[in-house]
């Protein structure tokens, strides 16, 4: 299976094509940022874009994403060394960030929405975020963190 | 000198964590790293007949199919102790796989292994297990009938029944009572992390990558369970993606993880599926509460009767303590507390953030509502009446206690006197507006065992400081830098805390909202001892602008230590070193905690909320949560907020969402999070969250009393006494479902 | 192991679906992947629908708008919003932006969940599934393409290929009740489409019977006494018996989402409501 990840051509031998791109992403190409934590879409920490389009990637069969386009956590910063990318210094600022484990699906989320509304209103955020559960923070500096970012203050 | 403690600094850990950098435990990468799933029991009760494991050894890339007929023997399961003792802490005191006999649904009956995941989930469907079902009991409803008294409960920590004064008498004597009946759905931690243990041996030795609350803690259960020695085992917890109470007890994944690594000779990862995390590590018990509450005419209290009952396993004798810190919070002479348990075929129960406070303390604070509301009281000043201004128990000092400033800077948040008392009277719209407040209290929980921390100072001045805990994500990694660099005396970027690993000093587990206490104890312990260890030498050293000078007359600031009154006379640490040719120096730090101290130190807090009711729909939204709260010193106030706020959210969903539902087969309806639901984004209230600070001397030398459960304690019951407020009705169920309003 | 068939056309699609007819199809994955990933079945062959470019478009086809069963919900939201209301207010309360993405209304469909959202929107609008295969083409009323929770009319070797539906010739409304204000599968929900111009309603009602289902007799009360040579406000005694005539089309069951008694009693209100908004939106 051949796809671009992170604006690099990548090859997964031995696919299942049933199986998710999440799992492809995480045992295959050793891509675990995004995480596996409800496997059904209700979570959101597997976000990833697809051909531009914020997907949860558990939902993604490893064949329908044969020669397309894959971001994920690790490329919105250009690698895992990089310096983080906006959004990312904003959840720092925020303290947005707890366990982390929700974070990198809601990265992607954020990325996705302020790149489609730049000046998001407060329920634009909750709604747009809706498909990505945070256990720790209870929203609010989640909130903080895509005000921040949105006012180019991070 | 404090200059590091208490700043909002950002996450030391933050960056690994919005990169996807950070290694969970299911992230580790290892060279021959294979998969086993676990398969679960289809029935609660009765004994497997046969399994047929052919198919499944046959499948592709299957290495090893592990049942009762073939699990390798390991050790003996050590008694059921709360982790915060610092020692082995078995979530239940059963092992599965150890004889054909099953207890619950989803008790660990076969261990699968194969090359990749998918091929270990494939194989475990192509498994055939055949059952004898037997008669079961798994919620109150069918087993009320053969109940018990505990003699005790929680591990053997607490007694069964607890009494002080004559609580007939004071009922008897009461102006005004209330009986309430309280019922409470199953809850299950769900943090987005499923649990995980990634496994490898290197001949006798043992890595093992957990998702756990205590590194020791998985430790010390390991080398009981395996037989193992603790000298040989390594526990490596980098990052936890969330808890709360899951992670507290070791279950028998990491162990079943470690045999099957052993098994077949390669590093074995085993990661819980969500719906395993339903019958695999713990839930808070479904449960049902009596309270009968007795005032005099002026609303003091003179009786608290509280009665619990709820089903534990067929092994130990669990029940969350839901009746203690509301046995404590307000001043009455007469109380009666007894737990009743019925054995049920589930495993045993464990901790759910605020296990206890959060149940007990809703049927307090909603029936001291209600009590108010037949005395014709305000409910704030029903509780000022009541506040208990020494321990309720044997009157002896709180070790610090705030409260009072907490309801006052409450209400002032909340606009309490502006409430129009009369329910009903709120109107937007269409919409009917309530307005509720109740008290939150937690504990000041203590280790049982010394806490350990070691500082190391290079010569250029930088330091590594390191203790065992792990950082469940409330922050303790930063908090701890922050008291390691003030301890020290030196900047804050210069100070690296190590953490997560069992070769690490010795702390016990990240629980109980202790964490935060304990370490920064043996971190300030171990700083200080280094800091004057270093002001020694100087003291010592004829080279050092400091030589002969009065050690209590030296501060450090910034790395560089100095004569308090006279500034310019001192030098660097980096000086002191490189001078004596030294490449670093190094201390540990041990805190012995003192006693138990949760009977008479507690964080306290005052919470409101304001809630808006659809009366045609039965719908509930939550508009405004407030929360001040005395938690003692904040070590970093970013962190610390968040952990309340995030508490609030828990104590709202607690209040309207949260319930495991068990279904007529005796297994949990709900397993999953598309059926449990857990607030979303859009679902979260605007939240005001404030600290009082105290000053307390008794429970650690900085004065932490822990942020990380107390701001869910009382949302329950302030989101219910503001729905009573809005529509009148009174609910004693939780959650509360659409239904209960109309 | 399972095959992954991929046609890049809807002939070729029509083609593999006849060979295999056991072949599951799989556009956004938000049904079939959690079957996948949970285990609970392994097919013989998964029919990938994503790379056929016709499913994926919309269009006017005469008095109708003809719409591919691989329109995401986004899409009927961003560019069908003006045209069909109703089946965008109902897009707009599915999962989550990343579900919405990748959800379509063909997989609404072929699912045939009595809680589909997308279902009583076009009930209410009397929408039309076509169903095709290589045998030719079929048009079914969406009140007849359900038969039961989870079962419809659709053979083993067709698949579905557009809905067809008049744009909206007046007020049309959707509401849904759900314990979170998210991410929630509808304890009961409504849609209304007011045609003032054949002075005629359309209903659909979700999550409360064996397949969501119309209330015809509502719809033939409120059409005969709405006033609508006056229009002006609306008698709140005829919105309760819209309701109540609503409430007892349903037929529900007590479920772990909801009691059939909360589901009739919230009818009922949904009725009412959705019938006051859609007339005061007719009187501006």
């Amino acid at each position: 299976m051949t796809c671009t990840v992170n604006g690099v051509p990548r090859t997964a031998d031995d696919v299942w094509e049933g199986e998710s791109l999440l799992y492809v992403l995480r045992e295959r190409l050793g891509l675990p940022g995004s995480k596996n934590a409800c496997e059904q879409g209700e979570c959101g920490s597997c976000t990833v874009y697809l051909d531009g389009t914020a997907v949860c990637s558990c939902l993604v069969a490893a064949g329908q994403a044969v020669g397309r386009e894959v971001v994920t956590v690790e490329g919105l910063s250009g690698g895992p060394d990089a310096e983080p990318g906006p959004v990312q210094r904003a959840f720092l600022a925020a303290g947005a960030v707890q366990c982390g484990f929700c974070t990198p699906g809601l990265i992607v989320a954020v990325d996705d929405l302020l790149s489609r509304n730049p000046h998001p209103t407060d329920p634009q955020i909750r709604e747009a975020l809706a498909g990505n559960l945070c256990r720790c923070t209870g929203y609010e500096k989640i909130m903080e963190a895509v005000r921040l970012a949105a006012g180019g203050q991070a | 000198m404090t200059t590091a403690i208490g700043r909002p600094i950002d996450r030391v850990d933050g960056p690994a964590k919005v990169t996807g950098a950070g290694r969970y435990s299911a992230d580790v990468p290892l060279p021959g790293l294979v998969h086993a799933v676990v398969v679960g029991s289809r029935i609660p009760a009765g004994r497997i007949i046969s399994i047929d494991t052919r198919a499944a050894e046959q499948a592709n890339g299957v290495l090893a199919v592990l049942t009762h007929l073939n699990l390798p023997k390991g050790g003996s399961v050590p008694p059921l102790v709360p982790s915060l003792a610092g020692a082995a802490a078995t979530g239940q005191t059963f092992f599965p796989m150890q004889d054909e006999v099953i207890h619950y649904a989803g008790q660990h009956v076969a261990v699968v292994v194969a090359e990749t995941l998918e091929q270990a989930e494939h194989a475990a469907t192509l498994l055939r297990i055949d059952y004898a079902a037997a008669p079961f009991v798994t919620t109150v409803e069918q087993g009320r009938e053969q109940a018990y008294e505990a003699r005790r409960i929680f591990g053997g920590f607490l007694p069964g029944r607890v009494e002080r004064g004559d609580v007939d008498a004071g009922l008897a004597e009461a102006a005004v009572t209330v009986d309430l009946g309280y019922r409470y759905a199953a809850n299950h931690h769900n943090p987005i992390e499923c649990s995980a243990t990634t496994a490898v041996w290197q001949g006798d030795r043992l890595t093992v990558y957990d998702a756990t609350q205590g590194p020791n803690a998985t430790l010390h259960t390991l080398a009981e369970l395996l037989n193992v020695m603790p000298s040989h085992i390594r526990v490596v917890t980098d990052f936890v993606g969330g808890s709360f109470g899951c992670k507290a007890m070791i279950w028998d994944h990491p162990a079943l993880a470690a045999l099957a690594a052993r098994h077949v000779g390669r590093p074995v990862r085993l990661a819980l599926s969500r719906e395993q995390m339903f019958s695999s590590v713990g839930h808070r018990e479904q449960q049902e509460q009596q309270l009968t509450l007795g005032a005099d005419a002026q609303g003091r209290l003179t009786a608290v009767r509280h009665h619990k009952l709820s089903p534990t396993s067929h092994f130990d004798d669990w029940a969350e303590p839901s009746l203690g810190v509301a046995s404590q919070l307000y001043a009455c002479p007469n109380y009666q507390g007894v737990y009743r348990l019925i054995r049920a075929n589930t495993m045993t129960p464990t901790f759910t953030r605020c296990p206890g406070e959060a149940s007990g303390m809703f049927a307090l604070e909603t029936a001291l509502d209600e009590l108010a509301e037949r005395l014709g009281l305000d409910p704030l000043e029903i509780r000022l009446r009541n506040y208990a201004e020494t321990t309720p128990g044997d009157g002896t000092p709180w070790s610090s206690k705030k409260l009072r400033e907490c309801y006052r800077r409450g209400a002032e948040l909340a606009g309490w006197d502006r409430r129009d008392p009369r329910v009903g009277a709120l109107r937007d719209g269409d919409t009917l507006l309530g307005w509720g407040m109740a008290t939150s209290a937690y504990p000041c929980y203590q280790p049982g065992n010394p806490q350990r921390a070691r500082a190391r100072l290079y010569a250029d001045g930088s330091a590594v400081v390191q203790a065992s805990i792990s950082d469940i994500g409330t922050g303790s990694a930063t908090a701890m830098t922050q008291v390691a660099a003030d301890g020290l005396g030196v900047q804050l970027e210069r100070v690296r805390f190590q953490y997560g690993d069992s070769d690490l000093p010795n702390t016990a587990a990240a629980v109980g909202s202790a964490g935060a206490g304990m370490v920064s104890a043996a971190v300030h312990v171990a700083t200080t001892a280094l800091r004057d260890q270093l002001i020694a030498q100087a003291l010592a050293d004829p080279g050092s602008p400091l030589h002969g000078a009065d050690p209590r007359q030296v501060t450090v600031a910034e790395g560089r230590m100095a004569l308090r009154e006279r500034p310019d006379v001192g030098e660097t640490y980096a000086a002191l070193l490189q001078r004596a040719f030294m490449a670093d120096a190094e201390a540990v730090g041990t805190w012995n905690p003192p006693p138990d101290t949760s009977g008479g130190s507690m964080t306290f807090g005052a919470q409101f909320a304001q809630v808006a009711v659809d009366p045609d729909l039965g719908l509930v939204r939550v508009r405004r949560l407030i929360g001040v709260f005395d938690a003692g010193r904040i070590l970093n106030r970013k962190t610390a907020h968040s952990q309340l706020m995030g508490g609030m959210i828990w104590g709202m969903s607690h209040a309207l969402l949260e319930g495991t539902r068990m279904g007529p087969d005796g297994r949990w309806a709900n397993a999953s999070l598309g059926e449990y639901l857990v607030p979303v984004n859009a679902d979260a209230p605007e939240v005001v969250v404030e600290t009082v600070e105290s000053t307390d001397t008794v429970v650690n030398p900085l004065g932490v009393k822990g942020v990380g459960e107390v701001g869910m304690v009382g949302t329950a019951a302030a989101i219910a006494n503001a729905i009573h407020h809005a529509t009148g009705k009174r609910l004693h169920r939780l959650p509360i479902t659409i239904e209960d309003l109309l | 192991m399972m095959d992954f068939l991929t046609p890049v056309t809807w002939a070729d699609a029509l083609a593999v679906k006849a060979d295999r007819p056991e072949a599951v199809p799989v556009a956004g994955g938000t049904d079939v992947m959690v079957e996948l990933n949970f285990h609970r079945r392994r097919p013989a062959a998964l029919l990938d629908l994503t790379r056929v470019p016709e499913l994926a478009a919309w269009g006017r086809d005469g008095d109708v708008l003809r719409v591919g069963a691989g329109v995401s919900y986004t899409r009927l939201i961003e560019e069908l919003g003006g045209l069909l209301p109703g089946l965008a207010a109902a897009s707009r309360t599915v999962g989550s932006p990343q579900i919405r993405n990748r959800g379509t209304l063909g997989g609404n469909l072929g699912s045939a969940s009595p809680a589909g959202d997308g279902h009583p929107p076009l009930l209410a609008a009397g929408a039309v599934v076509e169903l095709a295969s290589v045998r030719g083409t079929r048009e079914v009323p969406v009140a007849d393409f359900f038969t039961g929770p989870k079962r419809s009319v659709l053979a083993p070797d067709e698949l579905i290929a557009a809905v067809l539906v008049a744009p909206a010739d007046g007020p049309e409304q959707f509401a849904k009740i759900g314990t979170r204000n998210a991410m929630v599968i509808a304890v009961s929900s409504f849609a209304l489409a007011l045609h003032p111009g054949r002075r005629s309603v359309g209903t659909g009602i979700g999550s409360a019977a064996p397949t969501p289902r119309r209330a015809p007799e509502a719809e033939e009360f409120a059409a005969a006494h709405l006033p609508w040579d006056g229009p002006g406000p609306l008698d709140p005694d005829l919105a309760r018996r819209f309701g109540e005539l609503v409430s007892a089309a349903a037929a529900p069951i007590d479920d772990v989402r909801g009691t059939a008694a909360y589901r009739r009693h919230s009818l009922s209100v949904l009725a009412r409501r959705t019938l006051t908004w859609a007339w005061e939106e007719l009187c501006e």
